[in-house]
């Protein structure tokens, strides 16, 4: 449900980088986006674009890559993917939990980001 | 002959590595210091619509009964309604209105502690909006995190948010009189919740009646 203010984030970031820049457009942002980040992609994607109208962005390309998650045990040591590939209710409940051990000690390394990293421009 | 042609457009990459989060991450690090610095234990109250937050608060002002020494932040989208039933307990309220947000961020919480008095105030209570996803992903800067939850949620709450109860300090499972008519077995979301998050306490209360407010205040250590 933050997706907006999120979005208005990007928004505001990306604007401030093509004035410094002095881009006259801009082509398309990247985002990344992990898949633990509690972000609904579609969603965000399209407050981006609705934010972007009436701006030098209006009509770029939001291109998203998703982060895969990767865990880290902190009582057996595992390291890696921690996420079934099943879409059911438990996918993020079982994030929480080694896969290797059924400790809840676990770490996420990778996963809930939500950056900014490239923003294609015209100069 | 060489002809000097008119400049196309020169198409470029900004690289960048923006965090759209660490904002709020850099203004709670501040709130934190700011209430150190004022010696303030501030409590993060976060749950669902509905699952009792601010009757919690209610119960833990009446239980501490320290005064105008306990601040609440009241956060709702935009009614006044919980800060008038705090203000009944004689603490020190200030409303945060969020708007449409569904959420308290660290921003609007430096705002209500630079516009509020605290000098004498030793424990700061935030009620955050009532959600069970958004808060999870900005911290305010509080000491502690409380999830309060309850049997008329249903039984599945915990499996589904696993990732707010993974960050609290103290779970309440509130209104704990109701889980027979509600058909909820409350050692099953204990178990639930112990799965993912063995730290925190988990509590059985029903704060109107004030059953397992002192746990809740044992378990943040406010005594």
């Amino acid at each position: 449900m933050h997706e907006y203010s999120i979005a208005s984030e990007i928004v505001s970031n990306v604007l401030d980088a093509v004035e410094k820049n002095s881009a006259k457009k801009v082509l398309s942002v990247r985002l990344e986006i992990g898949e633990l980040a509690l972000l609904n992609v579609e969603q965000v994607v399209h407050w981006v674009q609705a934010l972007f109208k009436g701006t030098m962005a209006e009509g770029a390309e939001v291109k998203v890559k998703t982060i895969k998650a990767i865990v880290q045990c902190q009582s057996c040591g595992y390291k890696g993917r921690n996420i079934p590939d099943s879409r059911d209710i438990d996918q993020h409940y079982a994030a929480f939990i080694c896969p290797k051990c059924g400790s809840p000690e676990v770490k996420i390394e990778k996963g809930r980001e939500c950056m900014l990293r490239k923003i294609q421009a015209v100069r | 002959m060489k002809i000097i042609k008119p400049k196309g457009p020169e198409i470029f990459d900004i690289e960048l590595e923006k965090d759209l989060l660490a904002k709020n991450r850099v203004l709670a690090k501040g709130n934190r210091r700011k209430l150190d610095q004022s010696k303030i234990i501030a409590i993060d109250i976060m749950g669902s619509i509905g699952s009792g937050k601010t009757s919690l608060i209610k119960a833990l002002l009446r239980k501490l009964n320290m005064g105008e020494a306990i601040g609440v932040i009241a956060g709702d989208l935009t009614t006044t309604i919980d800060a008038e039933r705090i203000e009944e307990e004689g603490a020190r309220v200030i409303q945060v209105n969020t708007g449409k947000e569904c959420h308290l961020d660290a921003n609007l919480i430096h705002r209500a502690i630079n516009g509020m008095k605290l000098d004498g105030v030793k424990i700061l209570l935030i009620e955050n909006v009532g959600n069970l996803i958004c808060p999870g992903e900005f911290p305010l800067g509080a000491h502690k995190r409380v999830v309060v939850t309850s049997v008329t949620e249903g039984p599945y709450m915990i499996v589904k948010h696993p990732y707010i109860f993974r960050e609290a300090d103290v779970i309440v499972l509130n209104k704990i009189d109701l889980a027979k008519a509600m058909k909820v077995n409350p050692s099953q979301l204990e178990k639930d919740a112990r799965k993912i998050n063995p730290r925190a306490p988990f509590i059985k209360a029903n704060a109107l009646k004030g059953t397992g407010i002192s746990k809740v205040i044992e378990a943040l250590g406010l005594e």
